[in-house]
């Protein structure tokens, strides 16, 4: 006999070796917080703005600016940080959109559609993250070697002249810092997002094969 | 009114727990994980019971949150996939009616099934549970013809892993 058959006629009766709830057990547990993948996306998206926001507010005191201004800085850090919070909130509101459009009671299929929507909708968040950090490190550096002459006192001209060779090795070290910090960037929200996504995309990919 | 809708929503699923139980058995292996599943998918279903119109049936909706919950919105802990507590992963039957080839041979049976993936696991238990393809469909979104090409599929995979 088929064995899937021989397990279905004795499926029921596993029954009796269940486990079984109390009224008041099921009642205390739906007061209970959802632990849902989609509910923890949307919060680290928001502790995160929020330990951002804290962090650039803690380092960005009167002296920070006066040295911005020095180096002529000021506007584009303004700029700056108008379009990040912007596009932040932007990114949050789009998380909050995902998180209310996902329905436990859609089919499966659909449901994963819209969590596969989540998973892209972070995965431009961290790119988002990952270019606007990069673009402003090389502005930032550009403008700092442009002006840093402007104010600094200095005597002796030879010892701060760039031969081709030194601004070779400035623009590799450059590079090298770059891409240390944005691959520790990508590797902390792989770490973060990757571990909430990735049983979810094994299984919208099963789903995919099902439709084949 | 709220404490009308509470009250029937915890006595319909008091009533049918089992269901929960069942698909808790299934994708998790052990006492905690089964009980946070079952929180998970208590909530869930709690959150959607507003819009539960009565127009299926309770339990027919109960599956479909349920495996939901397991196969996409649950966060499975790393311990599921190693440890397995024998005791938590076994299909138990009622040992006095039962001589222990059978028994044997069951548990054996739902080993394999646990082998799974979540989406084919979904299948198989939807099918133990006597529901049409139809159902089936419904609650997985694929067509009633991918779910029998499917389960067929599942059924020759199942046969390979306890005839290797």
């Amino acid at each position: 006999m088929d064995e899937l058959e021989f397990l279905k006629q004795n499926w029921k009766k596993q029954e009796e070796n269940l486990p079984r709830l109390s009224y008041d057990d099921i009642y205390k547990m739906i007061w209970k917080r959802s632990s849902s993948i989609v509910k923890w996306i949307f919060v680290i998206s928001i502790v995160e703005l929020l330990l951002s926001s804290l962090l650039s507010i803690y380092m960005a005191d009167a002296n920070y600016w006066a040295q911005m201004e020095q180096l002529h800085l000021k506007e584009i850090t303004i700029y700056f940080y108008i379009a990040s919070y912007l596009i932040t909130f932007y990114f949050i509101y789009c998380f909050y959109r995902n998180y209310r459009r996902i329905s436990s009671t859609d089919d499966a299929a659909t449901l994963m559609q819209n969590i596969i929507r989540t998973r892209k909708t972070v995965k431009t968040y961290i790119a988002y993250i990952l270019i606007s950090t990069g673009v402003y490190s090389i502005v930032i550096t550009w403008f700092t070697i442009q002006n840093h002459q402007i104010t600094q006192e200095v005597q002796d001209v030879s010892k701060y002249t760039f031969d081709t060779m030194d601004w070779v090795k400035l623009a590799v070290a450059g590079c090298v810092i770059l891409a240390i910090i944005l691959l520790a960037l990508w590797l902390f929200y792989r770490l973060v997002y990757g571990i909430l996504l990735g049983r979810l995309k094994r299984n919208y990919r099963e789903l995919k094969r099902l439709e084949m | 009114m709220k404490n009308n809708l509470e009250h029937e929503f915890v006595s319909n699923l008091e009533k049918h727990q089992n269901i929960v139980h069942k698909i808790c058995r299934m994708y998790t292996n052990d006492r905690e994980a089964h009980n946070d599943l079952f929180q998970e998918v208590t909530i869930q279903l709690w959150k959607a019971y507003p819009k539960f119109r009565g127009d299926s049936k309770f339990s027919t909706w109960m599956y479909r949150v349920a495996l939901n919950t397991a196969i996409t919105l649950y966060r499975k802990s790393k311990k599921d996939l190693h440890t397995q507590d024998f005791d938590e992963v076994s299909f138990k039957i009622k040992a006095e009616v039962y001589d222990d080839e059978v028994e044997q041979q069951l548990q054996l049976m739902y080993k394999a099934v646990k082998e799974l993936n979540d989406i084919d696991k979904a299948l198989v238990f939807l099918y133990l549970e006597d529901q049409s393809y139809k159902e089936i469909s419904d609650t997985l979104g694929i067509s009633e013809v991918n779910a029998r090409v499917k389960m067929n599929r599942i059924k020759k995979t199942l046969k390979n892993i306890l005839n290797p």
